[in-house]
C-alpha cells in the first residue's frame, strides 16, 4: 500500500507526537524530562525570533531581553521580592487571588500570588508592549543598525535588572518564585509537569506561527523582509507590520519568560544576556531562518549538544584519557565549550548552508530559461479578462474629473533639480505615456506620485484627493498602483505569493484573525486567492504553470509580467507602469502591449513611462515628453513624434541645425 | 581634591579612555567605510590583542608591578609588544576577511554580519577556554613616574597613551591621505567600480583595511592593559560599545569623525563615572548611540547617513 | 585595412537571462574616433564595461591591439593601455582634483612619465590646474568632466572609452569637451564613445555604429549616418512589427 507524502508526513508527526506525550513514563530519568522540558523552551524562544528574524527579517541580536522581561514579570508578581504595605485597597485584588495579606512580624504586607496561568499571557502583553517600545526607534533604520540598536537594549534590560535590587534583588536571583498550581495541586519539583506545560506551549506557538505564515500578516512579513520598498508601494503599512513582528516575537519570549522561571524557581541577570541572545540566533540559523519546523529542530538539537551530548563526549575523553595515561584528556570539560561551537555553527551554516537544515523556501524544479522562452507570441490582449471585470467607476471618474491631476510638481535631491514644475493630467479611462531621454525625471515623477520621494512643491490630485504627503500604502489603498523600471519583486517568494501581496490593502484579517482562522479569514483567503490565479491566467500559459514557482528563477520578461499582475491584483484605478516592456523582444513588446490595451478597454486609467515610441503610439492618448525635468512637449503621439523640441532633446541640438529638413 | 582637581583629574582619565576608544573607533571605520560592513569581531580582536601583548611581556620576564625598566630596554620593551601584538591582531584580522568574509561579498543581506557575530564568538571563547576566566595581572614596566596638575595626577602611563595614540593615529593619517594604497583605499570607499576600473585590486583593499583596523584594535587592547593593569576574557564587549558608538557620533565611515567620537566618549565616561557609577554610564553611552542613529544618523562629521536609501 | 585596436568578433552578454548584446560586431582602427549610438537601454553601457572588464562576455571575443583580452583583469586592462571616462564622470567626490588624477594613473610608476603628463592635462585642462586642491565633488558638472577626462589621460593610454561626455552639461560646456576630444585624438589616442547626443558625436566622430536593444543596427561613416533617416527611428525606438506568428 502506498502511502501518499503528506500522509507520510502527518502519520509521522502523529507517531511523534504520541511518542513525546508517553516519555516521561518511558523514560523515568527526570534529568533527562528536564532536559526535555529546557528543549521546549529553547524551541519556543526560537519560534519566537523566527518571526522578528526570519518571516520579517528583522536582525533582532536583544531578543533575550524579553525572555527576562517575561521572566521577571512573573517572578515579581508571585515571590515574596515586592511586598509593599497591605491597605484596604487591596482587599479586592485578594478576592480574585491575585494577592493575599500576610505578616511577617510586623505591619500586614501584600504577597503577590498571580497565578502562573494568568501570568502567562499578561507577560506575554508586557513583553509585547517592550517589544513595540524596542522596536519603535529602529523602524527607519537599516538591517545592521537595527541589529545594534536592538542588541543594545539587550544589554540594557540585565543592567537594570542587576541594579533594580529592590524588585529584582539584583545580582543574587529573585527567589521564592511560587510554583504552578493547577487545581489546587502545586508543581513542585518533580520535572514532568514542566514537560507537558512546555509541550503544550511549544504546540501552541507552532500553531500561531505556522497560522501567522500562512495568512496575509505572514506574507506581509516576508514581503518587507525580502523588499520593503515594494511592500509598501503594494500597501504594506511597515510601521504597524515591523512593530507587529517586535511585539508577537517578544510576546513569544515573554511567555518563555514565565514557564522557565516557574520551572527553575529563580531568576538571575546572568540568564538573559548576549550568550543568550546568540544562542537563540543559532538555533534560528542553524534550523532555518523562517522556517517553523527548522527552528524548533534547531533549538532540540542545540539542547541535545548541550545537556547529552557534550557531557558524553567529556566522558568518552575521559576514558579514553585514562586507558592512554593522559592527563590533559582525563581534565578536559566539552560542556565549557558550547558557546564555542555555537559560534562556529554560526560561521559555518553562513559559509555553507545559509538556507538552514530544512528551508523555508522549498519549491518544485524550476524550468530552465530557455522552456520559459518556448510560450508563442500571443495576440489579441489578455486572456480571459473578462473574469476581473470591468474596473469599478468611482463616482469621481463618472463625474468626468480627471482622474490625476498633477500641479507644478517640483523635485530636488540635494542640488539637483530632478523634476521642475510639472504639470500633467490624466483623464480618467485614459492611457497617458511620458517619454523623454535617459535622466530626464521620468521615473522621479512615478515616484514622487506614488510617495516613495518627498516633494518640494505643487500637488498631486488623485480623484480629487491630494496625495502629497502620504506614505506610500496609503497612496496604493486610494487605488493608485505601480510597476518598477528596475523590478522589484519579492524574490524568495512564489509567483502566487507576489501576486498575493498585491491584495494585502484589500484584505482585512488582523493577527488574531490569522490565528483563528475564522470563517470570514477562511472566505477572504480562498477570494483574494482566487482572484490573484485569475490575474496570473491572463497571462495564459506564460505564468500559470509557475505560479508556485520562486520567481528569481523566472525569466526576465515573465518577471516583467509578474509585477503587472502584482499591480493589477490591487484592484487599482490609476495603473503607472515603469518601462513595462524594457529588455523583451519586439514580440513580447507587442504582446504586452496589446495586453495592456485590453485593460485600457476594459475601463482601467494608465500612465505609462515608455520609450519605445512605436508602443506608445499604439497605446497612448496622450504623450508628454520630459527632458531635464521639464516638460518640452505635449499632445498626440504623432504630434509629438515630429516635434522639433522632441527630436533635439533625443538626438541632439546639432542634429536639428545640421542636418536638412528631411527629416 | 576641590572639584576643580576632580575636573582634571576625569578629564585626564577621560583623554586616555578617550585615546584608546578611538583607535578602537578607527580600525572599526576603516573597514565599514569600504564594505558598509559592521565587523563585530573587531571588538573581540581588540580583546585577543591584550593576552597576545601580556604574553609578549611575560616573554621578556615581566610580571606583574615589579620590574620596572628605563630608557632604552624599555622603549624596546614596549616597541616590541606593539609590534608582536598589532602584527599578530592584524593577521587575525586578515583571516577572517580572506576565509570567512571574500566568500560572501556578493551575498545580500545579514549573512556577512552573521558571519562575524560567529567570529567574534570563537575568539571569546577561545581566549576563555585556554586562558580562564579570571582577569590576568598585565605587568608595567613604566616607572611610577607622576606630575601634579594641581591637586590631579597624571601618570606618566597616561602620557605614554596619549603620545603612542596620537602617533598611531598621525601614522594612519598619513597613511590614508598620502600613500598609494591608502589613496586606493579611500578611493574604493567612495565608489568601488569607477576604482576598479582605475585599476585598483579591491580584495587587495579591503585585505589592507582589515590589517591595519585589527591592528589598531590590537594597539588598543595593550593600551588597556597599560592603562588598567588588568586584561581579563570579557573586555572586549563594553569597550566595544563605546568604540562603535564613538564611530557612529563622528560618522561612521569617516576617520577624523572617529577619533573625535572617540574622545568624546572617552571623556563622557570618565565624568559619567564620576558622577553617577559605573553601572548607569552604558546606559548613558547606550542612549547617545540610540539618538544619534534616530536624530542624526549621519553623525557629527558624517556625510553619508546609515538609513535605508 | 587601418591598424586596428580594439575588436568586438561576435559578442554575446547577458544579464541573466536578459540578453543585452546580440552578436555584435565593432572595428575601431587606431587613431579614430568612433561613436556607438543608441536610444536607452541599447547596450551601450554594457559595450563599455566589456571593453574595461567588468562584464564578461558569454559567448564572442574582445581583442585589444592584436590580443585576445578577454580572461584579463581590469587592472591589467588598464595596463595595458585603456582607460575609461565613466558615465557622469563618478570622481571620486571627497577626494582633491589631484588625487583623482594619480587614480588615473594608479597603475604607473612615478616618475618622469608621470610629471609629463601631468603638464600634459594641465596645458589641456587651464581650470583643472587652478582647482587641483579642490575636492572633486563641489566642481560643476563641466568641470567634473574636464577632470574625468584628464584622469583618464594619465593612464596614458592608447584607447579611450567614453561613456556619454555630454550628458548633464550645458551646451557650452558640451562645445568644449568635443574640442578637447577632438585635440586628444590629434595627438594620437583612439577615442570609442558611447553618446546619445548624436549631432554633436556625428560631428567629430569618424564612424559610428548604432545600437539598438543590443544589436546593431545602423554603421558607416559619420557623413554616410548623418545623412540617414532610419538613425532616427532606431533612437525613438521605432521596433519593426514582427510577421504575424502561426
Amino acid at each position: 500500500m502506498l502511502v501518499a507524502p503528506a500522509q507520510r508526513r502527518r502519520l509521522g508527526l502523529l507517531a511523534l507526537v504520541l511518542f513525546l506525550l508517553v516519555f516521561p513514563f518511558v523514560h523515568d530519568n527526570d534529568a533527562d524530562i528536564d532536559s526535555m522540558a529546557n528543549a521546549a523552551a529553547y524551541a519556543t524562544l526560537a519560534l519566537g525570533l523566527n518571526i522578528v528574524v526570519g518571516f520579517a527579517g528583522l536582525l533582532d541580536l536583544g531578543y533575550a531581553a524579553f525572555f527576562a522581561i517575561g521572566a521577571y514579570f512573573y517572578g515579581v508578581f508571585s515571590s515574596f521580592q515586592v511586598m509593599p504595605l497591605w491597605s484596604d485597597g487591596w482587599v479586592s485584588l485578594a478576592v480574585l487571588g491575585l494577592v493575599e495579606k500576610i505578616n511577617q512580624g510586623g505591619p500586614d504586607l501584600v504577597h503577590f500570588t498571580l497565578s502562573f496561568w494568568l501570568a502567562l499571557p499578561c507577560a506575554a502583553l508586557v513583553a509585547a508592549g517592550f517589544g513595540v517600545l524596542f522596536g519603535a526607534p529602529t523602524l527607519r533604520l537599516r538591517g545592521d543598525y537595527l541589529a545594534i540598536v536592538t542588541l543594545g537594549f539587550g544589554e540594557i534590560v540585565p543592567i537594570v535588572a542587576r541594579n533594580a535590587e529592590s524588585v529584582t534583588n539584583g545580582a543574587a536571583g529573585l527567589n521564592g518564585v511560587q510554583a504552578p498550581r493547577l487545581f489546587g495541586w502545586s508543581f513542585g519539583v518533580d520535572a514532568t509537569p514542566y514537560y507537558y506545560v512546555g509541550l503544550a506551549l511549544v504546540a501552541l506557538l507552532i500553531f500561531v506561527s505556522i497560522r501567522l505564515r500562512d495568512s496575509r500578516i505572514g506574507r506581509a512579513w516576508m514581503a518587507i523582509r525580502e523588499d520593503e520598498v515594494a511592500a509598501s508601494a503594494m500597501g504594506v503599512n511597515l510601521v504597524r507590520f515591523k512593530l507587529l513582528a517586535f511585539a508577537t516575537g517578544a510576546a513569544f519570549s515573554g511567555c518563555t519568560g514565565v514557564f522557565y522561571v516557574a520551572k527553575l524557581q529563580t531568576a538571575t541577570p546572568e540568564m538573559f544576556g548576549f550568550p543568550v541572545s546568540t544562542m537563540i540566533l543559532v538555533m534560528v540559523v542553524l534550523g532555518g531562518m523562517g522556517s517553523v519546523w527548522g527552528v524548533v529542530l534547531g533549538a532540540v538539537l542545540l539542547q541535545l549538544l548541550q545537556s547529552w551530548f557534550l557531557p558524553d563526549l567529556t566522558q568518552w575523553t575521559h576514558a579514553l584519557g585514562e586507558w592512554l595515561g593522559n592527563a590533559w584528556l582525563q581534565r578536559v570539560d566539552f560542556a565549557e565549550s558550547v558557546e564555542l561551537i555555537f559560534g562556529i555553527i554560526l560561521v559555518a551554516m553562513m559559509l555553507f548552508r545559509r538556507d538552514g537544515l530544512i528551508p523555508a523556501t522549498r519549491q518544485p524544479p524550476a524550468l530552465s530559461f530557455e522552456a520559459q522562452h518556448v510560450a508563442g507570441v500571443r495576440r489579441g490582449g489578455f486572456v480571459g479578462l473578462e473574469r476581473i471585470g470591468r474596473w469599478e467607476n468611482s463616482d469621481w471618474q463618472k463625474s468626468g474629473g480627471n482622474a490625476l491631476d498633477v500641479r507644478g510638481l517640483t523635485v530636488r535631491f540635494g542640488g539637483l533639480m530632478a523634476l521642475n514644475n510639472v504639470d500633467l493630467s490624466v483623464p480618467a479611462g485614459g492611457v497617458v505615456a511620458v517619454i523623454g531621454p535617459n535622466g530626464s525625471g521620468k521615473s522621479t515623477l512615478f515616484n514622487a506620485i506614488t510617495g516613495l520621494v518627498p516633494a518640494q512643491a505643487g500637488s498631486i490630485r488623485f480623484e480629487g484627493a491630494e496625495l502629497l504627503g502620504l506614505p506610500p500604502h496609503a497612496i496604493l489603498a486610494r487605488g493608485v498602483a505601480r510597476t518598477f523600471q528596475n523590478i522589484r519583486l519579492f524574490p524568495n517568494l512564489t509567483v502566487l505569493e507576489n501576486v498575493l501581496i498585491g491584495r494585502h490593502a484589500r484584505l482585512a484579517t488582523s493577527a488574531i484573525g490569522a490565528v483563528l482562522r475564522l470563517p470570514f479569514t477562511r472566505r477572504e483567503e480562498a477570494a483574494a486567492t482566487t482572484r490573484a490565479l485569475d490575474i496570473i491566467a491572463l497571462f495564459g500559459n506564460r505564468l500559470a504553470p509557475r505560479a508556485n514557482q520562486t520567481v528569481s528563477g523566472l525569466s526576465y520578461a515573465n518577471r516583467r509580467r509578474v509585477e503587472v499582475a502584482r499591480a493589477l491584483a490591487t484592484s487599482p484605478r490609476l495603473l503607472l507602469l515603469d518601462e513595462p516592456t524594457a529588455g523583451m523582444n519586439p514580440a513580447e513588446t507587442l504582446e504586452l502591449a496589446e495586453q495592456i490595451k485590453s485593460l485600457h478597454a476594459q475601463g482601467l486609467t494608465i500612465l505609462l513611462i515608455e520609450h519605445k515610441l512605436d508602443v506608445v503610439t499604439r497605446l497612448a492618448d496622450h504623450v508628454m515628453v520630459l527632458d531635464h525635468g521639464e516638460c518640452i512637449a505635449e499632445g498626440r503621439p504623432e504630434e509629438v513624434r515630429r516635434d522639433e523640441a522632441v527630436l533635439s532633446a533625443y538626438l541632439g541640438r546639432a542634429a536639428r541645425e545640421a542636418v536638412p529638413r528631411r527629416w | 581634591m576641590t572639584p576643580a582637581d576632580v575636573f582634571v583629574q576625569q578629564a585626564i582619565n577621560g583623554l586616555s579612555l578617550g585615546a584608546m576608544y578611538a583607535l578602537l573607533a578607527l580600525g572599526f571605520t576603516l573597514v565599514y567605510g569600504i564594505l558598509e560592513l559592521i565587523n563585530f569581531s573587531h571588538f573581540n580582536l581588540f580583546m585577543v590583542g591584550s593576552f597576545i601583548a601580556l604574553g609578549t611581556l611575560q616573554q621578556f620576564g615581566l610580571s606583574g608591578q615589579d620590574t620596572i625598566l628605563l630608557g632604552l630596554p624599555l622603549a624596546g620593551v614596549l616597541l616590541a609588544a606593539f609590534a608582536v601584538t598589532m602584527l599578530a591582531t592584524g593577521a587575525i584580522g586578515v583571516g577572517i576577511e580572506r576565509f570567512l568574509l571574500r566568500p560572501l561579498r556578493d551575498v545580500k543581506g545579514p549573512a556577512a554580519m552573521i558571519t562575524t557575530i560567529g567570529a567574534s564568538t570563537i575568539l571569546f571563547n577561545v581566549v576563555l577556554l585556554t586562558a580562564g576566566a579570571d582577569p590576568k595581572n598585565f605587568p608595567n614596566p613604566l616607572p611610577p613616574l607622576t606630575f601634579a596638575i594641581g591637586g590631579a595626577v597624571l601618570r606618566l602611563r597616561e602620557v605614554l597613551i596619549w603620545v603612542v595614540s596620537v602617533l598611531l593615529m598621525l601614522a594612519l593619517t598619513f597613511f590614508v591621505q598620502r600613500s598609494r594604497l591608502g589613496k586606493a583605499m579611500r578611493a574604493t570607499a567612495q565608489d568601488p567600480e569607477a576604482a576598479r576600473m582605475m585599476g585598483v585590486e579591491v580584495d587587495r583593499v579591503i585585505m589592507t583595511a582589515f590589517f591595519l583596523g585589527s591592528a589598531l584594535a590590537g594597539a588598543g587592547g595593550l593600551i588597556f592593559g597599560l592603562y588598567y593593569n588588568f586584561t581579563s576574557f570579557i573586555i572586549g564587549f563594553n569597550a566595544g560599545l563605546r568604540a562603535f558608538t564613538a564611530a557612529v557620533l563622528g560618522g561612521i565611515g569617516n576617520v577624523p569623525g572617529a577619533m573625535l567620537g572617540g574622545v568624546i566618549i572617552g571623556l563622557v565616561e570618565a565624568f559619567c563615572g564620576q558622577l553617577i557609577g559605573t553601572a548607569w554610564t552604558d546606559v548613558v553611552i547606550f542612549s547617545i548611540l540610540v539618538l544619534v542613529l534616530v536624530v542624526r544618523p549621519a553623525g557629527l562629521l558624517g556625510r553619508v547617513a546609515p538609513n535605508r536609501s | 585595412m587601418a591598424d586596428t585596436i580594439l575588436e568586438f568578433q561576435a559578442v554575446n552578454t547577458y544579464y541573466g537571462d536578459l540578453h543585452v548584446l546580440k552578436d555584435v560586431h565593432y572595428t575601431i582602427a587606431r587613431g579614430e574616433i568612433v561613436c556607438l549610438l543608441g536610444g536607452n537601454a541599447s547596450g551601450k553601457s554594457t559595450t563599455m564595461k566589456t571593453i574595461m572588464g567588468v562584464v564578461r562576455p558569454a559567448s564572442g571575443r574582445v581583442i585589444f591591439d592584436g590580443a585576445d583580452i578577454g580572461g584579463i583583469s581590469t587592472a591589467e586592462r588598464v595596463r595595458r593601455g585603456i582607460a575609461p571616462v565613466l558615465e557622469a564622470r563618478r570622481l571620486f567626490p571627497r577626494m582633491t582634483v589631484h588625487e583623482n588624477l594619480e587614480m588615473g594613473a594608479y597603475t604607473r610608476p612615478r616618475g618622469a612619465a608621470f610629471a609629463q603628463d601631468l603638464e600634459r592635462v594641465h596645458a589641456l585642462f587651464p581650470r583643472v590646474l587652478e582647482r587641483r586642491h579642490q575636492l572633486a565633488g563641489t566642481l560643476s558638472g563641466g568641470e567634473q568632466q574636464m577632470v574625468a577626462i584628464g584622469r583618464a589621460l594619465m593612464a596614458r593610454p592608447r584607447l579611450i572609452c567614453m561613456d556619454e561626455p555630454s550628458m548633464g552639461l550645458s551646451p557650452l560646456y558640451v562645445e568644449q569637451v568635443f574640442d578637447i576630444i577632438r585635440q586628444i585624438n590629434a595627438q594620437g589616442t583612439t577615442i570609442f564613445m558611447v553618446e546619445q547626443n548624436a549631432g554633436m558625436a556625428l560631428s567629430i566622430a569618424h564612424r559610428a555604429y548604432v545600437l539598438q536593444t543590443g544589436q546593431v543596427v545602423l554603421s558607416g561613416t559619420a557623413k554616410q549616418l548623418r545623412e540617414n533617416p532610419a538613425i532616427r527611428e532606431a533612437y525613438l525606438g521605432e521596433m519593426q512589427v514582427p510577421p504575424p506568428n502561426e
